[in-house]
C-alpha cells in the first residue's frame, strides 16, 4: 500500500472501512495480520520458517453482505489500494497472499446457506462458507455437492470457485466449474453483477466462465448457485495393481474411453505405489502401479459398470486384482496424506507439478518432467498419480521433493532453488502439451509461465483484466498479470 | 520453557489447516488467527524469538482459544495445540507477563473458601457452584441416594487453563486432601471441567487420587426411570468427547431411559460447548461466549421448542444466559423422568 501505518491517510482509510463495517470487523492487529501473510505455499512457510517477514495486508475487511464488499472496492478504487479477497487461505500458489500489502477481503463472513432448491437440485450460498459446512448443510437436506477435495475442511466455496477446484469424485461430478449455475460478482469498480441463471444458453459468450479461475484479479465472486446430487444408493471401489505404470495408464484410459462413468479413477506410478500407498494406505506392494477406481448411484446400475470395468481391468490389461477392500482403503483413507506427519513438510522443499493433458500426450508430459527433474536434481525425488480422468485424458499430480539436508538455509537460496525446479518441469511439460494447471491454480507461484502458455492469447486475457480493472487494484502481480 | 515439550505439534500445526472448520472460536471471529494454524505458527515464531512471549496480540489471540480439543480429535496423529496454548499460558505466568484481566481473574479464584463435606454413603458427589447454578447437584442429589458432599472450594483446574500452574497445583492438593479425606471409594462430578482435572491434570501435576472417578452420567447409569426422556438433542461435552476419548455415559444413560438421541446441528464434529474447554472465557471475553452460544441456537432445528441435553454444567449456564434454547443437564433430565 502505497500510505505508511504512521501516516494519517492511513486513519482517514481505516475510518471509511469501519464506517462500512463497524470497528470490529476492520482487522489491524499484528496476530491477524500475520494470519494472512502465511498461505500453503511453501515460499511463504520457508520464509516464515526461517525466521524473515511476510508480506502482510494493512487491513483485514470482513464483510458479511455483498453491498458491503461493493462499497470497500469504491474506497479501494478512489484510493488505489491493492485488494485480495481471502477465503480459507488453503491455496498452495500463493494466490492470496497480500505482496502489495493493502486489503485483504476475508470472505468467511460471508457464510450464508440460503438452502437447497429440490425442484432444480441446486443450493445457493454465500462464498465465504467453509466447503465443509456447505456440504454439512446439504447432507442435512439428503443432498451433496459431490465437490470434496481434501481441502474441503478448510477451503471456502469461494476459494474453489477462483482457482476451479476440483475434488475426488471430479471424473463423473466434474470439476468446480462443471458445477456453477451462476455467479453473484461485484467487480474491482465496485458494481455488483449477476450472469445467467443457467449454464446452458446461447445467448453470447459465458461471462460466468470468465470469472471461474479468475483468482481474484477480475472482480470477487460473493454467492454462487451449484448443483447438488441426490446421496447415491451405492458407492463403490476396486483396485488392481498393473505390471507397470505404462500398462496402468493403458486400461485407465480405456475405462474412460469405454464412458462406463466412473466417479474415480486414481493411478500412482511405480515409486508412489511403493511409497506412498504403503505408507498412507498401510498396503504392502513392492513393484507395479496401482490403479484404483469407483462407480456411484443405483445399485443394480453400480455392479453393471463394476461388472464390465473389471473385464477391462482384467481381460485386457491383465491387471492383479486387489479386490473392494484395496479400493476402499483408498477411500477411507484418501485425505489422510494431507494430514501431517504424512504430508510433506519443511525442513522439506516440495510442491505439486499439476499439470492436464490429453491421453495422447499425458506420459510424454510425465517423462518429460520426470527426466528433467531427475536430471537436473539428482537429490530430489519425483513421484506422481494421476488423480483426475477426463473422456480426452486425466491430470498429473506430480511432486517433487528435496529432503532437508539438501535445502539450503539461506532462505533467498533456497526460493531460488525451488524456482528453478518449477522453471524446468513446468516448460517441459508446456513443450510436451501439457497445461498448467487443473486444479490448484495459478496465483505467484506459475504466473511467469502465463504468457508461455497462452502465447498470443495472453494479451487477450491482458485487455479483460484492464477493462474490468483499470487501477489494477485486484490482486496485482498474481496470475500472470502486472504487479504495482 | 513449556512450549519446548510441544515442539512436535508446533511443527505440525503451523502449516496445517485440516482442522479449520472445526475451530469455534475462528467460525465466530472469522479470523485466521483464532485458528490452531495461526496460533501454532505464531508459537513457532516464539520458539525462534523469545521476546515474541509478550507480544500484547499474541497474548489476547491465545487466551480467547476455545481449547475445544476437536481440533486434536480430528487430527490423524491427534497433535495436541490444546496442549501448546496451555504451555504459552504456562509460560507466559512464569515469565511474569499476564496480562492484568487475567490476573484479576486469577486472584478471584484463588480467593476460594474452604471446602465442607456433609453427608453420608460410599462415594463423594463434588457440587461445586456451576452445578449447583445449572440445578445437575440439586437433580443428581435426588437420583443418587447416600453420598456424601463436597462443596465451596476451588479445584485449581481454573487456574491451570490460565496458566498459574503452581497455584492451580496447590489447591489441587488441597482438594485432592478433602477428597481422600472423606474415605469415598468414588468420586462423582457433574462438572466435566473437573471430572478432567481429576482424570488427566491431577497426573500432570504429579498428584493423585485413590478413589474411581466418575462422571454423575456414570454413576447413574444403572437408573430406570418411571416415564421415557422422549426426543432430546444432546450437546457433546468437549471434556468429555475430546480430552476422554469419547466417554459415552452420558449418551448410555439417555438412551437407556428411553430418550431418542436426534442429531444437533449438521454434524457430530464441531463444538457446542460455549468453550467449555477454555472454563472461564466468560470472565475473560463473554462477548465470544455469547456469540459462540448463538451459533449454536442458530443451528437448533426449533429452538423454541427443542430439548437440549448437556452434560457439561458450564454448557447449560452460558445457553441459558445467551440463548432462549431449552437446556437441561443429564441429572435434570432423569430426574424429571424419574
Amino acid at each position: 500500500m502505497l500510505v505508511k501505518e504512521n501516516n494519517y491517510m492511513y486513519e482517514m482509510i481505516r475510518t471509511e472501512l469501519t464506517d462500512i463495517l463497524g470497528d470490529q470487523f476492520v482487522g489491524v492487529k499484528d496476530a491477524d495480520l500475520f494470519g494472512h501473510s502465511v498461505d500453503y505455499y511453501w515460499i511463504p512457510e520457508m520464509w516464515h520458517d526461517r525466521g524473515m517477514e511476510t508480506p502482510k495486508p494493512d487491513f483485514i475487511c470482513h464483510p458479511s453482505t455483498t453491498e458491503e464488499v461493493a462499497k470497500i472496492m469504491k474506497i479501494a478504487n478512489q484510493y488505489k489500494i491493492p485488494v485480495v479477497p481471502w477465503g480459507g487461505g488453503s491455496g498452495s500458489q500463493g494466490g492470496a497472499l497480500p505482496v502489495y500489502g493493502g486489503i485483504i477481503m476475508d470472505m468467511k463472513r460471508m457464510n450464508k446457506f440460503y438452502g437447497v432448491d429440490k425442484e432444480s437440485l441446486t443450493v445457493r450460498c454465500q462464498t465465504g462458507i467453509i466447503a465443509k459446512h456447505l456440504e454439512w448443510n446439504c447432507n442435512k437436506e439428503g443432498y451433496s455437492t459431490m465437490h470434496l477435495p481434501a481441502s474441503i475442511s478448510c477451503a471456502t466455496i469461494g476459494g474453489f470457485l477462483a482457482h476451479r477446484g476440483t475434488g475426488v469424485l471430479s471424473t463423473k461430478y466434474g470439476k468446480i466449474e462443471d458445477m456453477v449455475m451462476s455467479l453473484e460478482v461485484v467487480t474491482p469498480t465496485g458494481e455488483i453483477i449477476r450472469t445467467l441463471p443457467v449454464p446452458r444458453h446461447a445467448s453470447g459468450p459465458d461471462l460466468t466462465m470468465l470469472f471461474l479461475g479468475s483468482e481474484g484479479t477480475l472482480g470477487i465472486i460473493t454467492e454462487v448457485t451449484l448443483k447438488v446430487h441426490p446421496q447415491p444408493e451405492a458407492r463403490e471401489f476396486r483396485a488392481y495393481i498393473f505390471k507397470d505404470f505404462h500398462t496402468a495408464m493403458s486400461a485407465g484410459a480405456e475405462l474412460m474411453r469405454s464412458r462406463l462413468q466412473p466417479c474415480a479413477i486414481r493411478l500412482y506410478d511405480e515409486t508412489e505405489t511403493k511409497t506412498h500407498v504403503r505408507k498412507v494406505f498401510g498396503m504392502e506392494l513392492q513393484q507395479g502401479a496401482y490403479l484404483v477406481f469407483g462407480f456411484d448411484g443405483r445399485k443394480d446400475i453400480v455392479a453393471c459398470q463394476m461388472r464390465y470395468a473389471r473385464e477391462i481391468m482384467e481381460d485386457k490389461y491383465h491387471g492383479q486384482d486387489l479386490g473392494s477392500k484395496g479400493g476402499d482403503l483408498w477411500w477411507e483413507n484418501k485425505y489422510k496424506f494431507f494430514y501431517p506427519p504424512f504430508m510433506f513438510h519443511i525442513p522439506q522443499a516440495f510442491g505439486t507439478l499439476d499439470t492436464v493433458a490429453t491421453f495422447t500426450n499425458i506420459e510424454k508430459v510425465y517423462y518429460a518432467m520426470k527426466k528433467v527433474v531427475n536430471e537436473n536434481f539428482p537429490q530430489a525425488r519425483f513421484i506422481g498419480h494421476f488423480s483426475h480422468w477426463y473422456e480426452w485424458g486425466c491430470m498429473l499430480y506430480a511432486r517433487f521433493i528435496f529432503e532437508g539436508k539438501d535445502v539450503p538455509k539461506d532462505p533467498r537460496e533456497a526460493a531460488a532453488l525451488y524456482n528453478r525446479v518449477w522453471d524446468l518441469a513446468i516448460r517441459a511439460a508446456i513443450a510436451n502439451g501439457g497445461v498448467i494447471n487443473e486444479h490448484h491454480g495459478v496465483g505467484l507461484k506459475l504466473g511467469r509461465y502465463m504468457k508461455d502458455l497462452y502465447g498470443s492469447a495472453m494479451p487477450v486475457l491482458e485487455g479483460i483484466k484492464k477493462q474490468l480493472d483499470p487501477n489494477n487494484i485486484m490482486n496485482p502481480g498474481k496470475m500472470g498479470f502486472k504487479g504495482i | 520453557m513449556n512450549i519446548e515439550k510441544y515442539t512436535d505439534s508446533i511443527k505440525a500445526c503451523r502449516f496445517c489447516f485440516m482442522c479449520r472448520h472445526l475451530s469455534a472460536i475462528g467460525n465466530v471471529t472469522f479470523t485466521e488467527a483464532d485458528t490452531p494454524r495461526v496460533r501454532a505458527s505464531m508459537i513457532y515464531g516464539v520458539t525462534m524469538y523469545p521476546e515474541r512471549l509478550t507480544e500484547p496480540d499474541l497474548i489476547s489471540t491465545m487466551y480467547r482459544s476455545d481449547l475445544s480439543g476437536c481440533c486434536r480429535r480430528n487430527c490423524v496423529n491427534h497433535y495436541d495445540e490444546v496442549g501448546i496454548t496451555l504451555a504459552y499460558r504456562a509460560d507466559l505466568v512464569d515469565a511474569g507477563a499476564a496480562p492484568a484481566n487475567i490476573k484479576a481473574i486469577a486472584a478471584e479464584l484463588k480467593k476460594t473458601p474452604a471446602w465442607t463435606v456433609s453427608g453420608s454413603g460410599k462415594a463423594v458427589y463434588v457440587a461445586d457452584d456451576y452445578s449447583v447454578e445449572s440445578g445437575a447437584a440439586a437433580a443428581f442429589l435426588k437420583l443418587a441416594g447416600k453420598v456424601k458432599v463436597v462443596k465451596g472450594g476451588s479445584c485449581g483446574k481454573g487456574l491451570w487453563v490460565l496458566g498459574f500452574r503452581k497455584d492451580a497445583k496447590a489447591l489441587a492438593k488441597k482438594f485432592v486432601e478433602v477428597l481422600e479425606s472423606t474415605k469415598a471409594d468414588t468420586v462423582v462430578v457433574s462438572h466435566t471441567g473437573i471430572f478432567d482435572l481429576l482424570v488427566n491434570t491431577l497426573p500432570e501435576m504429579g498428584l493423585k487420587l485413590k478413589a474411581k472417578v466418575m462422571h454423575s452420567s456414570e454413576y447413574l447409569a444403572g437408573i430406570k426411570t418411571s416415564k421415557k426422556i422422549g426426543n432430546v438433542y444432546y450437546l457433546e461435552s468437549d471434556f468429555l468427547r475430546n480430552y476422554n476419548d469419547d466417554y459415552a455415559f452420558p449418551k448410555t444413560v439417555l438412551k437407556a431411559n428411553g430418550a431418542k438421541l436426534k442429531a444437533f446441528g449438521t454434524n457430530d464434529e464441531e463444538s457446542y460447548s460455549c468453550a467449555e474447554g477454555a472454563l472461564v472465557l466468560d470472565k475473560i471475553e463473554p462477548e465470544l461466549v455469547e456469540k459462540l452460544a448463538k451459533y449454536i441456537e442458530a443451528r437448533a432445528d426449533n429452538p423454541a421448542k427443542d430439548v437440549i441435553a448437556v452434560a457439561s454444567p458450564y454448557t447449560k449456564i452460558q445457553l441459558k444466559k445467551y440463548t432462549s434454547l431449552n437446556v437441561k443437564t443429564i441429572e435434570e433430565l432423569l430426574a424429571a423422568a424419574r
